[in-house]
């Protein structure tokens, strides 16, 4: 599957879970136009899991799902114990796998792409479920447990790498949406958990 | 007159942080506040403790909370703070999140307590107030008992500006 198809797996079954998304999943998201409730972890690869644990924390009643990558998880690896340490019913992490840094920019490997185990290293980590799905139609017929369920939920997602675009950065500056959009989306999202607060 | 004493004790910054409404202590471990920590470890009614690996996850969780309308500190030490830069610049000063900070000055030689940290021949203690300067961060110095109200003064500012607010831990908390 792709990236755009797992998430579209992912919006649709969502409901007024807060949706927490970092690079690749932030703009397929973008692309479905998925609305309040949510908060990207941008530009910070690695913060997407323990600001979805602040939520959670804070949100005991309400259900929230972290869209991560496979890079920005590395980046903050020792994140799935903070996350276990806490072990948030209503937390579900689920970590894009393509392999790749600058998806469809450069395609960078990530470190250990050919060895590294994701679920199980949230496993070990302390996670009380773990999934790994590399299709859709797997993971469309298990949506509904993977978001309902007991966490700490952690889930694999094996997606195909897009093709790179050569010279990428020569082409396309980075815009100053994308650092205005995490602050304009937590005041947003602060509104929308003041409006819809759970009695 | 006394000796100044310059171990501010554990039951006063909690109980600046209770006048505060601060609910949840969001931590990785400092030397410098051994004796807070052991406090909240024990248990505090009202706040609950959030362990964290690094200090990039700290902030983040920090920034989680205080978007659903809670109250955290977060309480680390001065290399922690060098450690989580990017993270301040993301989440502090560009998504603008009235994140306070309790940061211990590890290190620092018992000489220079109620001194300028400039003085410090260590550049863990030295290098933090203009790395703050340079970040915009507003900060300030928790040197004896006296300068408690500065607690009351950074949440005051984080919350008006919506913008982090550091107060610098010069020296030991008491265990008292």
């Amino acid at each position: 599957m792709n990236l755009l198809q797992a998430c579209t797996v992912i919006e649709g079954a969502r409901k007024d879970a807060v949706l927490v998304a970092t690079m690749g999943a932030m703009f397929a998201f973008d692309a479905l136009k998925a609305a309040q409730p949510r908060i990207s972890s941008v530009p910070l690869m690695g913060g997407a899991a323990s600001l979805g644990l602040g939520l959670a924390i804070a949100e005991p009643t309400r259900r929230i799902v972290v869209v991560d990558g496979d890079a920005s998880l590395l980046m903050q690896l020792g994140g799935l114990t903070t996350v276990a340490d806490r072990q948030p019913a209503n937390f579900v992490h689920f970590v894009a796998r393509n392999g790749a840094q600058f998806a469809g920019a450069a395609n960078l490997a990530t470190p250990a792409e050919t060895c590294v185990d994701y679920a199980g290293l949230a496993a070990a980590a302390g996670y009380r479920r773990t999934y790994r799905f590399e299709d859709e139609a797997a993971l469309a017929s298990h949506i509904d447990e993977v978001l309902g369920g007991i966490g700490p939920t952690f889930v694999e997602l094996r997606v195909v790498t897009p093709p790179p675009i050569p010279g990428a950065p020569l082409k396309m500056e980075i815009p100053d949406l994308q650092f205005q959009r995490m602050g304009m989306e937590a005041r947003a999202l602060s509104a929308w958990l003041k409006e819809h607060a759970h009695g | 007159m006394g000796e100044r004493n310059f171990n501010i004790p554990a039951s006063g910054y909690l109980e600046a942080l209770r006048r505060n409404g601060v609910d949840h202590f969001v931590t990785v471990p400092d030397w410098v506040q051994l004796g807070l920590h052991d406090r909240v470890e024990r248990g505090v009614e009202g706040l609950s403790l959030v362990r964290c690996c690094n200090e990039d996850q700290a902030v983040c969780v920090s920034a989680g909370l205080r978007i659903a309308g809670k109250k955290p500190v977060t309480v680390v030490q001065n290399q922690g703070l060098y450690a989580c830069i990017n993270t301040i610049r993301a989440v502090g000063l560009d998504a603008s999140l009235p994140i306070v900070f309790l940061v211990g000055q590890f290190g620092r030689e018992f000489s220079n307590f109620g001194q300028d940290p400039s003085l410090s021949s260590r550049n863990t203690v030295k290098l933090l107030e203009p790395v703050l300067n340079a970040l915009g961060v507003k900060f300030w110095r928790l040197e004896d008992e006296n300068d408690l109200g500065r607690i009351d003064e950074a949440f005051a500012y984080a919350d008006k500006e919506s913008r982090p607010a550091v107060l610098i831990v010069g020296s030991p908390t008491g265990w008292n």
